[in-house]
């Protein structure tokens, strides 16, 4: 077609074009396929390379007491599937079930201190007008780094003092402090974000403290208040020095201690089963806590990065 | 001064004519005072407009009243009851705000019934409610909907649902419009206008853009730097300035400012010109003589004005606008509406009717 046909609009007829347009196609549906097939492949991948730890400790944390004994190669169960590795793993210390009640314990009550406390300063932080507060906000923040092994004694002493050490309770506020600088942090980014209109509407529509609060602004700085969530639950769950440090009876540790004791084995001997199911038993409350939450935890992190 | 203030405020009963009353209202941030005691009647079910330039605090003024701010001095009364330190839902009122400010969690519905639930209202009635307002704005289909899957306009007018929910005294408006493109803003500008007349209750409405004001409005408060500037229907604004800033402000193209001296009996000099003054002055007087550039006209054959030199024009279709010079420099436009081209560097004669010009003394007081 010359340039002075298209100049003039004169109408062209479909037949003149089809075949070209089903050649187009054809082509762009081939791209198509070969792009999907990238894709899936490339995700597969990921997807196999991610999931194979869970899948490794998972199965051979199933394999009976005799596979138990060696070290986890292969690791599946060749004699068929058996919970002998959790009967093993309930022998130790004061019996797995209650270990798990104490991390539980102490990570729920962590992360309801957190977000609590948390919300009030990050909402405090980001509305209310106080001499020094930005002062104080970069104080708080600068303690993040403090590496917390060197107030490990400090600590150590203050509990002491006040009658908390080797209690659950004086383990969660050590936990809680050590979380709230990220978490206020955090919340106060959240409730920067939320218009101040919002709040002056809902002021008019009769809507004050608690309520506002609650039916108000918490479910607009969910995402925020999830993040922080997921962050206290993994560091209370996962910590091991600050439990190892200031609990010293048996009945009071939590899994991650629990779990030294497992892997030192017994006589010597490391019963590798025992140590896969401890594996799982960790694991699996971290991934249900992940899975629930994670949807508002990536619009937390996201937040202000798109408009 | 609080004791005179609060005997000035009329009780309930005798004055069932004025909603909303200010008494010498002033609003410091930190050691800055931004509004300089404001008085202000307003009367039940007029529709009042501030405006102002940037900053010169209607929103301050306006948030006062709502209680979203603090007064630092004075009284507010509306409908004859003292609410200077009332929390903001006790005030018998309702805002619309610039940004809408819709709860952006809930649907359309929960937004409209958000404040009746807070009140702890009957269910049976606030459906009721809701189920109205929504038919008032035509949002009924969007009950269901979140605030994000709505257009700006919808969202505008789910904002003014919520207010009308609450059936308050006193609408307060902050420059509802302003987010709208301009075709939409009319189409809402006409439907709060309606609003007004079937509710037929007091609305306070902030907005800088002027047509708004004078198209709404039955009375235009006019505001400079926290002062009032004056207050009027739109037409004693527009016809009837009290001063320099206000003649200025309201009239698009601006009305021409023209300094000169008061002459012998009646007359002012212009740009070299002896010209017939709208009042008169003690003669020597520096006055400032304003005319709105619709007023002027180009001169016929034999006829006296004042000599400009056309820069250049602006064709608008129905109209024109020469922009021009005087012979003493002083820039002055026209409005010519007469079909005819005028060339850029004519020479042309300016001539108006002398009931038109107003005079303005050395400090921009209106000389009446
Ligand atoms: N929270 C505040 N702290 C300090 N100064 C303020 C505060 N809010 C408003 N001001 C000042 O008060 C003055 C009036 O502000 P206001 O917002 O009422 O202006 P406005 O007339 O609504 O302007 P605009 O048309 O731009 O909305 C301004 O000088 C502003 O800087
Ligand atoms: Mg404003």
């Amino acid at each position: 077609m010359t340039i002075t046909e298209t100049m003039t609009h004169r109408p062209v007829r479909p037949a003149d074009r089809s075949a070209e347009k089903a050649a187009a196609k054809l082509r762009r549906a081939a791209r198509a396929r070969t792009g999907a097939i990238a894709y899936h492949t490339a995700g597969a991948a990921i997807v196999l390379f991610f999931i194979a730890p869970f899948v490794i400790a998972g199965l051979s944390s199933f394999r009976n007491a005799t596979e138990g004994q060696t070290a986890p190669l292969p690791p599946w169960p060749r004699a068929g599937f058996s919970v002998d590795s959790y009967r093993t793993l309930d022998t130790f210390g004061a019996g797995i079930w209650q270990h798990t009640v104490n991390s539980a314990l102490v990570s729920l009550s962590t992360v309801v201190l957190t977000v609590v406390v948390s919300l009030l300063a990050g909402y405090g932080f980001s509305r209310y007008r106080f001499p020094f507060k930005n002062t104080l906000f970069v104080l708080i923040i600068a303690t993040l780094m403090i590496p917390f092994q060197s107030i490990l004694t400090p600590l150590f002493i203050i509990l002491a003092k006040l009658g908390l050490n080797n209690s659950l309770f004086g383990l969660t506020l050590v936990y809680v402090t050590l979380q709230l600088p990220f978490s206020v942090f955090m919340m106060r980014n959240a409730f920067d974000a939320v218009p101040k209109e919002i709040e002056e509407a809902a002021r008019i529509d009769g809507a004050r403290d608690l309520r506002l609060l609650v039916r108000v602004l918490l479910p607009l700085v969910l995402p925020g208040a999830a993040t922080v969530a997921i962050f206290a639950f993994l560091n209370a769950w996962n910590e091991f020095l600050a439990a190892l440090v200031l609990l010293s009876s048996n009945e009071h540790y939590t899994l991650p201690v629990l779990m030294m004791a497992v892997r030192a084995g017994r006589l010597g001997a490391i019963n590798w089963g025992a140590v896969q199911a401890g594996v799982v038993v960790m694991t699996v409350p971290c991934l249900f806590v992940f899975l629930l939450l994670q949807r508002y935890y990536m619009r937390g992190l996201m937040a202000g990065a798109v408009k | 001064m609080n004791m005179m203030a609060r005997e000035m405020i009329h009780s309930g009963s005798d004055v069932t004519a004025t909603s909303v009353e200010l008494v010498d209202v002033r609003k410091s941030f930190g050691a800055v005072e931004v509004i300089h005691g404001i008085d202000l009647t307003i009367p039940e079910g007029s529709f009042v407009v501030f405006v102002g330039p940037s900053g010169c605090g209607k929103s301050t003024l306006l948030r006062m009243i709502a209680g979203l701010e603090e007064v630092t001095d004075g009284l507010i009364a509306i409908k004859g009851r003292e609410v200077t330190d009332l929390d903001p839902s006790e005030r018998g009122i309702a805002m619309v705000f610039q940004s809408y400010a819709l709860y952006p969690h809930m649907t359309v519905r929960d937004n409209l019934a958000f404040g009746l639930k807070m009140a702890r209202t009957p269910a049976e009635e606030i459906a009721a409610r809701v189920a109205s307002a929504a038919g008032i704005l035509k949002i009924e289909h969007l009950l269901d909907r979140r605030p994000g899957q709505l257009s700006g306009g919808q969202r505008q007018r789910v904002a003014i649902g919520r207010a009308i929910v609450r059936k308050p005294d006193v609408f307060l408006f902050d420059e509802p419009l302003s987010n709208l493109d301009a075709e939409l803003r009319v189409s809402m500008r006409i439907e709060i206008a309606r609003l007004h007349r079937e509710l037929g209750n007091t609305m306070i409405y902030v907005t800088h853009d002027q047509t708004e004001a004078m198209t709404l409005a039955d009375r235009i408060v006019v505001l400079r730097d926290g002062r009032i500037e004056q207050v009027g229907s739109p037409r004693e604004i527009y016809q009837d300035p009290d001063n320099l800033f206000v003649a200025g402000f309201i009239g698009s193209p601006r009305m021409n400012m023209l300094s000169g001296a008061m002459e012998e009996e009646g007359h002012v000099r212009v740009a070299g010109q002896t010209l017939p003054a709208p009042v008169s002055a003690p003669q020597g007087e520096t006055v400032t003589l304003g005319i709105r550039p619709e007023h002027l006209r180009v001169a016929g054959a034999g006829e006296n004005g004042l000599p400009a030199q056309v820069d250049f024009s602006e064709y608008l279709g129905g109209t024109q606008y020469l922009y021009c010079t005087l012979s003493d420099g002083q820039a002055i436009t026209a409005e010519h509406r007469a079909p005819g081209a005028i060339a850029a560097g004519t020479l042309v004669q300016l001539a108006w009717d002398v009931g038109e010009a107003r005079l303005f003394d050395s400090q921009g007081r209106r000389l009446r």
